[in-house]
């Protein structure tokens, strides 16, 4: 059964940054903008595990807390407290008030997963069990002694991410096997953006790195807008897969 | 302890640049003061003050691009999916937040004892913010790739 965690926040920022940590486990979030919604979602849906503000307006974090520790039914909920103060007295105050933990702002997502896994076990979602290998088949193909890595229509920040890790293992891969040639396919995308552009220069310069030769297919008018670009304007772009492998 | 012996620019230096490290990936760098900030440009500043045996004011301005640059990273969207005023606004008082709560723990440990109010945000063109009477003040100015932040805090004994 998924996991329920309520985040507590005013800041939908800071509520989107614990969403997005729990992403990849198998977990259901509730989410409330202060302690009068915190304390309602606690009582319907008894969550799991709560992420905590501290400062908030309509009822703080530590007023949720103390009504919530004269509730027999939610007082033993887990709380890891989000507080942006570091501050002795105030972490004594945390402490005080009966929290598994906290956490002081600034923190990254991973953080504070390694807190609640301190808490209680996070299991990963089952159609996530291996994203290098869904994401290495999305991105990779074998074409012979070629490497194939084809980009999607619309590339975004988090797909430069995506693309990069797999694509470090991906170089290890062809260097071991003695591989030396990628096609680098652009024949996909549908619209140029700095993301993309950024992608590009990043592979160009891995693969160089590697001592990989590059060659790149894109359509007629992706490569020439590319030409317009002056960190791509120098790229030589073949239109066809055929036409790039004779280019080797 | 004097409030004018407190080490507000070297605090107000590292908190900025940690969160933004945190937070953003950016490495802030310190730049010289500017006499003002672009007047054609809008700026978003984000605010936060402090009450108590202390009190004082953080405010953090940022131009309408570097602000929906953080927005998006801090979301992890595309710069061109940034298209409200309250995801920027609520960003950068997150920001203002997470630095005056630093300054502010680092006032407590250092025996002056306040509050931390919830962030505000002003935003507009050609406006100033005056600041006076205040005991100590600090005005510290970063840069990123071809933007500026500016970060500066005012203290005073409080009651």
């Amino acid at each position: 059964m998924a996991l329920k965690v309520l985040t507590v926040d005013d800041s939908k920022t800071i509520r989107m940054i614990v969403k997005k940590a729990f992403r990849p486990y198998d977990c259901q979030i509730f989410e409330g903008e202060n302690g009068v919604e915190g304390l309602a979602l606690a009582s319907k849906e008894h969550p799991d595990i709560i992420i905590l503000d501290i400062t908030m307006p309509v009822m703080n974090g530590a007023e949720m807390l103390g009504k919530m520790k004269s509730e027999p039914d939610l007082k033993d909920i887990p709380v890891i407290m989000l507080t942006a103060e570091a501050g002795k007295d105030n972490v004594m105050k945390i402490v005080q008030l009966g929290v598994k933990d906290y956490m002081v702002k600034p923190f990254k997502g991973e953080q504070l997963i390694e807190r609640v896994t301190k808490i209680m076990p996070l299991n990963e979602k089952k159609n996530a069990e291996d994203p290098k290998e869904d994401g290495g088949k999305k991105y990779f193909s074998l074409d012979g002694d070629i490497q194939c890595l084809t980009v999607p229509a619309k590339v975004l920040r988090p797909t430069i991410v995506e693309v990069e890790n797999l694509l470090k293992d991906k170089l290890k891969e062809m260097q071991s096997a003695g591989m030396k040639k990628m096609i680098l396919d652009l024949s996909k995308v549908a619209e140029i953006n700095v993301s993309l552009i950024k992608l590009l220069i990043t592979i160009l310069d891995s693969c160089q790195v590697a001592g990989v030769q590059v060659r790149v297919v894109a359509s007629a008018d992706t490569g020439k807008e590319l030409k317009e670009f002056q960190e791509t304007g120098n790229i030589p772009i073949h239109f066809s897969a055929d036409e790039a492998k004779a280019a080797f | 302890m004097d409030l004018t012996s407190f080490n507000l620019g070297a605090f107000l230096r590292s908190a900025t640049q940690e969160v933004f490290e945190t937070m953003l990936s950016m490495e802030l760098g310190e730049i010289d003061a500017i006499k003002q900030l672009p007047e054609d440009t809008r700026q978003v500043v984000g605010s936060v003050s402090m009450a108590g045996t202390v009190s004082g004011t953080v405010n953090i301005y940022v131009g309408d691009m570097f602000a929906k640059v953080i927005t998006a990273d801090m979301l992890g969207m595309e710069l061109d999916e940034v298209d409200s005023d309250e995801e920027i606004h609520d960003v950068v008082g997150e920001l203002s937040n997470m630095i005056g709560g630093d300054l502010k723990s680092r006032l407590c440990d250092a025996g002056f004892d306040c509050s931390l109010s919830i962030p505000s945000i002003t935003s507009g063109k050609d406006f100033v913010i005056e600041s006076k009477g205040w005991a100590v003040n600090e005005q510290v100015f970063f840069e990123y790739q071809e933007h500026i932040a500016l970060i500066e805090a005012f203290l005073k004994n409080g009651s």
